[in-house]
């Protein structure tokens, strides 16, 4: 038999051995969580490389805020789509969707899925329903409470439903986007009567054609674009995509790293035992001839085996959650991403066999290296092995894993940074807890006090068990909280008569009408804003990216198109911080709140056609919000240049301005004096509050104005939410494996101490205590424990919740009272189950037999 | 080795000269072994005794290659043990050299008959099972051969660990107190038994024990007292 052999044989004859089923386990639920990620992230990024084109639904896409009428000349296949936001109705219900209305050669590249039924695979069919009719996402169905075949309202017209979009070019499906789909006919567009002067437009322009025709069009045509424009290339579309998914994926995967360090600790802890365990062994194999080198390939390939065995079966239960994973992720995840890869299989294992090696190689190390005479003196103890060794062979494997799973420098730094602050705050919480521990160990009696004291006795193992289940109970709670807490704070935080519609689009014709709706079912409006969208381009003559360093050039507020709205008056919920208000005297902090500002005085425009206009005359005026000045470098007494439309506009910043964004109002973050932009179309917008008790009126408001895009709050809230909620189940699942690292670190330590803890069982049995008294004195330990971790973990999450809170979203801070109870509760249940399971066959050997077998 | 020290130890199939064993302790150095002088030859049987701490198992495990010396030189085998590392001391040992402890150590998740396995498995022997059936046999646990050491009683256990020092052939058996944890009857029948397949295998066989019976039926009797020897003939 060869010695690797010899080494499987005996791992086979100890399989029932407790270290190797802990160490087993931990190594499964290391792996579990990492190969789940894994899994799925993979999935995802494959299912977007292997759209590639598919997923523009062309080879090149143009996307414009307003027609384009010229092109260069080209011989390729072309396809145009309009994209809009819209009400949709039937009977009382309304929904706000978006609308994306299509010719006949819609997608030029991949296809458009159509289901008869909700949660159907669908067939593939142009996206342009038939006449009449309309394509939509099955959420909208369920929003409406409607079916297939019914008939719904998209402003003055009234479509059938005739089929479900199961997949379309470019989606996932889920989580991405708030407004469901609606595919119509381009020419059905115009009954609508939605569209308005001023709404917001997207014109999509799709080309596909052979490489180098491609190419020719796309070298001709960009030169001609403006900065509202964009041209997508297969590629690129993809790539953003994955980029923002990698993000994602990278947070996904640390989550999922703790829980393997976790399992890493748990296996430390075993692989240290089994070594304790076999110095005997490896001493009795040594006496019979047995080398160093023979040793090590004989425990090396237990290890292997074990390291094998555990990725495997943790890579079978990554299989099996990542699937899980998906479906609350991606409802459709079955038909929409592709099969396992091979990939994370592999990522997994090693993994696996690294987090192996690093936690256990110490311990081997050691029995490797034990002394033959041993065997006969028991006492004497194995080589020490180089303190510097073990560190360098456990820091190194994690570090490794870290950077390997992280694949980001800044982000392994402050992984480990975090990770490292947050296990010294826990040791130091803990060891303060076991001090506490001490007075209440000091009033007690009983198998409490008993139980109590075996806690304070094996200090190393007590710390390191709360450490690992506070920080598990910890990271649970804090998603927990997060998830109800934010959003309801948010809810809370509006007052109680706040505007909770936003009611967008309203044509200058309807101005009046609305009003008089309004004021006849008594509801409250906002001021009217009127609206145009606008591009900021450049500041005081130069591009506005050159003027910023290369780190805040990325800004959101460059890359999109801003509410631009003039008034005389400043908003309430405004307040200027620097320079003047519109056209008031200087020095003068006018803050009085105003009438609706209709903003309709005549005015000289100033409108010109140089996009970076140096100065502007001195009666263009402009208020910037003081968030977006600080982002962007601005000052007052700046210029800066917008493109609205084809037209370029430019304004003196003349005021600095803080916004209450929660105030629900609309808000805007830059305001020009009126006269400027008076000709350009607008549509205004305006928020006002509905009662509980009026909502009846909505319906009304949508028939009687179908271009009026309804914006409801707790609609946006609750759509928030559930997206929210997504997300955090979906770590939550995660979550999972983390409290099961913690439960084996807990059941790794009390195995380690088994030993011990039997010896002393007999003496007190012996002695004459009851098996009842050593059962509660156990029980009494480990919910001692599980306690402390739950009391550890609230403290932890009530300060992080705090800190997110206050700092991350400005809501107040309060305090969680059903915390203090359901996470001591959930601690004393799981630790103590685990800490029971594992030891009560002390409680239950007779004494005679527990001293044979000790001997 | 050197000529000097083989012409010392003719035949000598282990070998002890000016062997001593000190070791540090916080009162200073404290010594276990002085000047040991030893030689036996094949076949012979040696009993160690001595009180308690007299450094009976020091002086075993050194001969067997256990440990090192702090002064002297021991030969085990042809081979001058101060000249090898530890793992070239376990490669001399492999096959050639039996155990029997005091505490039996016999692995707990084996069967008696896989406890007689392992060592003639790392030793390579194609024959294993065979003849770890064949020593099972001899011992007389033919039957108890799938029973774990916890099934077994403290002679029976003791019974299998001898089983398991003979199964390779070795030409030499180091036995530390073999009846110090058994009860008297039993405790002689194991001498029976170790002495039985001693002469039947000619091997040669030091063992150290308290047991003046024991001692009274090894052919030479090294006496410790304080770490010095006394080398008394057979009664």
């Amino acid at each position: 038999m060869s010695l690797a052999k010899l080494g499987l044989w005996l791992l086979r004859r100890e399989r029932a051995s407790g270290e190797w089923r802990v160490l087993l386990l931990a190594l499964i639920i290391g792996v579990g969580s990492v190969s789940t990620t894994g899994f799925l992230g993979d999935r995802i990024k494959r299912a977007m490389s292997e759209q590639g084109a598919n997923f523009l639904g062309a080879d090149l896409l143009v996307s414009s805020p307003r027609p384009i009428e010229t092109w260069p000349r080209h011989d390729l296949k072309t396809s145009s789509a309009l994209e809009f936001a819209s009400m949709v109705s039937r009977g009382d219900a309304f929904q706000l969707a978006t609308l994306r209305a299509v010719d006949a050669a819609y997608p030029l590249r991949g296809s458009v899925r159509i289901a008869d039924r909700p949660f159907e695979a669908g067939t593939p069919r142009p996206a342009q329903p038939p006449s009449g009719a309309v394509y939509v996402d099955q959420e909208l169905l369920a929003l409406l409470n409607t079916r297939v075949g019914d008939a719904v309202q998209i402003g003055e017209a009234t479509f059938r439903i005739a089929g479900v979009v199961a997949e379309e070019p470019g989606q996932l499906g889920g989580v991405f986007g708030f407004a469901p789909r609606v595919f119509l006919r381009t020419d059905e567009v115009e009954a609508t009567r939605v569209l308005q002067p001023g709404s917001r437009l997207t014109y999509l322009y799709q080309f596909a054609g052979e490489p180098d025709p491609l190419a020719a069009f796309s070298t001709a045509l960009k030169p001609g674009l403006d900065s509202t424009q964009r041209l997508i290339g297969s590629r690129e579309g993809v790539e953003t995509l994955r980029g923002a998914f990698a993000n994602a994926d990278h947070y996904l995967q640390l989550t999922a790293l703790i829980s393997l360090l976790l399992s890493v600790a748990a296996i430390a802890i075993a692989a240290h035992r089994h070594a304790l365990r076999h110095y005997d062994q490896a001493a009795l194999l040594r006496c019979f001839g047995a080398t160093t080198a023979q040793l090590r390939i004989l425990y090396a390939a237990q290890l292997l085996t074990l390291g094998l065995l555990g990725s495997l079966l943790g890579v079978a239960v990554g299989a099996l959650m990542q699937q899980a994973l998906a479906s609350l992720i991606l409802p459709d995840a079955v038909t929409r991403l592709p099969s396992l890869g091979a990939v994370p299989v592999g990522v997994a294992v090693v993994s696996g066999l690294l987090a192996l090696a690093g936690a256990s190689l110490p311990a081997l190390l050691r029995l490797i290296r034990v002394p033959p005479l041993r065997v006969l003196r028991r006492d004497l103890p194995p080589l020490p092995v180089a303190a510097w060794i073990s560190a360098v062979f456990s820091g190194s494997a994690l570090l490794l894993l870290i950077a390997w799973h992280a694949g980001d420098a800044k982000l392994v730094g402050i992984f480990v940074g975090a990770l490292g602050a947050l296990v010294a705050v826990l040791i130091l919480l803990a060891r303060l807890a076991l001090v506490a521990g001490r007075g209440v160990q000091r009033i007690s009696y009983g198998p409490l006090r008993f139980g109590l004291a075996q806690l304070l006795r094996h200090r190393f193992d007590s710390t390191l068990q709360l450490g690992a289940f506070t920080l598990a109970l910890f990271l649970v709670a804090l998603l927990a909280l997060v998830r109800s807490d934010l959003v309801a704070g948010w809810r809370q935080q509006l007052p109680p008569q706040a505007p909770n519609h936003f009611l967008v689009n309203i044509a200058p014709h309807q101005q009046d009408a609305v009003a008089a709706y309004l004021s006849q079912h008594r509801l409250q409006a906002s001021e009217l804003y009127p609206m145009v969208r606008g591009r900021l381009v450049s500041k005081n003559g130069m591009p506005i990216a050159d003027t910023l360093p290369p780190e805040k050039r990325d800004s959101n507020t460059l890359r999109r198109e801003l509410n631009l709205t003039w008034t005389a008056t400043l908003p309430a919920n405004n307040t200027v911080l620097a320079g003047r208000w519109h056209s008031s005297p200087p020095g003068g902090n006018d803050r009085r709140a105003s009438g609706p500002a209709k903003g309709t005085q005549a005015g000289a425009p100033l409108l010109h056609s140089d996009p970076y206009p140096r100065e502007a005359k001195a009666s263009a005026e402009i208020s910037v919000e003081s968030g977006m000045a600080e982002r962007l470098d601005l000052a007052v007494g700046d210029t800066l240049g917008f493109q609205i439309g084809d037209q370029s506009v430019a304004a003196r910043i003349t005021s600095l301005r803080s916004v209450k964004w929660d105030s629900m109002q609309p808000n805007f973050f830059v305001i020009f004096a009126p006269g400027q932009l008076d000709a350009l179309p607008a549509s205004s917008i305006a928020s006002v509050y509905v009662p509980p008790s009026a909502t009846s009126v909505l319906p009304g408001f949508v028939k009687t104005f179908p271009g009026i895009t309804v914006l409801a709050l707790d609609k946006l809230i609750a759509n928030i939410e559930a997206v929210f909620a997504q997300i955090i189940a979906a770590i939550q699942l995660l979550l999972g494996f983390l409290l099961a690292a913690g439960m084996a670190v807990v059941v790794a330590t009390l195995l380690a101490s088994l030993d011990a803890r039997q010896q002393e069982a007999v003496l007190l049995r012996t002695l004459g205590a009851q098996r009842a008294y050593l059962a509660k004195g156990l029980w009494s330990e480990f919910i001692a424990l599980g306690v402390l971790a739950g009391l550890l973990a609230s403290a932890c999450a009530e300060v992080a919740m705090a800190l997110i809170a206050h700092r991350l979203f400005e809501l107040p801070v309060r305090p969680h009272p059903w915390l203090w109870l359901a996470l001591p509760a959930a601690g004393a249940l799981l630790v103590g189950l685990s800490g029971w399971l594992t030891t009560r066959h002390i409680t239950r050997v007779p004494p005679m037999q527990s001293i044979r077998a000790l001997n | 080795m050197t000529p000097a020290a083989r012409a010392q130890f003719p035949a000598a199939i282990v070998a002890a000269r000016a062997l001593s064993q000190r070791v540090s302790t916080a009162d200073g150095t404290l010594a276990i072994l002085s000047e040991v002088e030893l030689a036996v030859k094949a076949g012979e049987t040696l009993a160690i005794t001595g009180a308690s701490g007299s450094g009976k198992s020091t002086l075993l495990g050194l001969l067997a290659g256990l440990d090192q010396p702090s002064a002297g030189e021991i030969e085990l085998l042809g081979q001058r043990l101060n000249d090898l590392d530890e793992d070239a001391r376990a490669r001399l040992r492999a096959g050639r050299v039996g155990f029997v402890f005091q505490s039996f150590q016999l692995l707990p998740a084996l069967t008696a008959l896989e406890n007689i396995l392992l060592p003639l498995e790392l030793a390579g022997r194609a024959d294993a099972r065979e003849r770890a059936a064949h020593w099972l046999d001899r011992v007389g646990l033919a039957a108890r051969a799938g029973h774990t050491p916890r099934q077994l009683s403290g002679g029976e256990q003791q019974r299998v660990a001898i089983a398991r020092a003979f199964a390779t052939d070795p030409e030499i058996v180091f036995a530390d107190e073999p009846t110090g944890n058994l009860d008297a009857d039993t405790g002689a029948r194991i001498i029976e038994l170790l002495f039985e397949l001693n002469d039947s295998a000619r091997t040669t066989l030091i063992l150290v024990t308290h047991d003046d019976a024991l001692a009274s039926r090894c052919q030479r009797r090294l006496h410790l007292v304080a770490g010095r020897a006394n080398e008394a003939a057979r009664a």
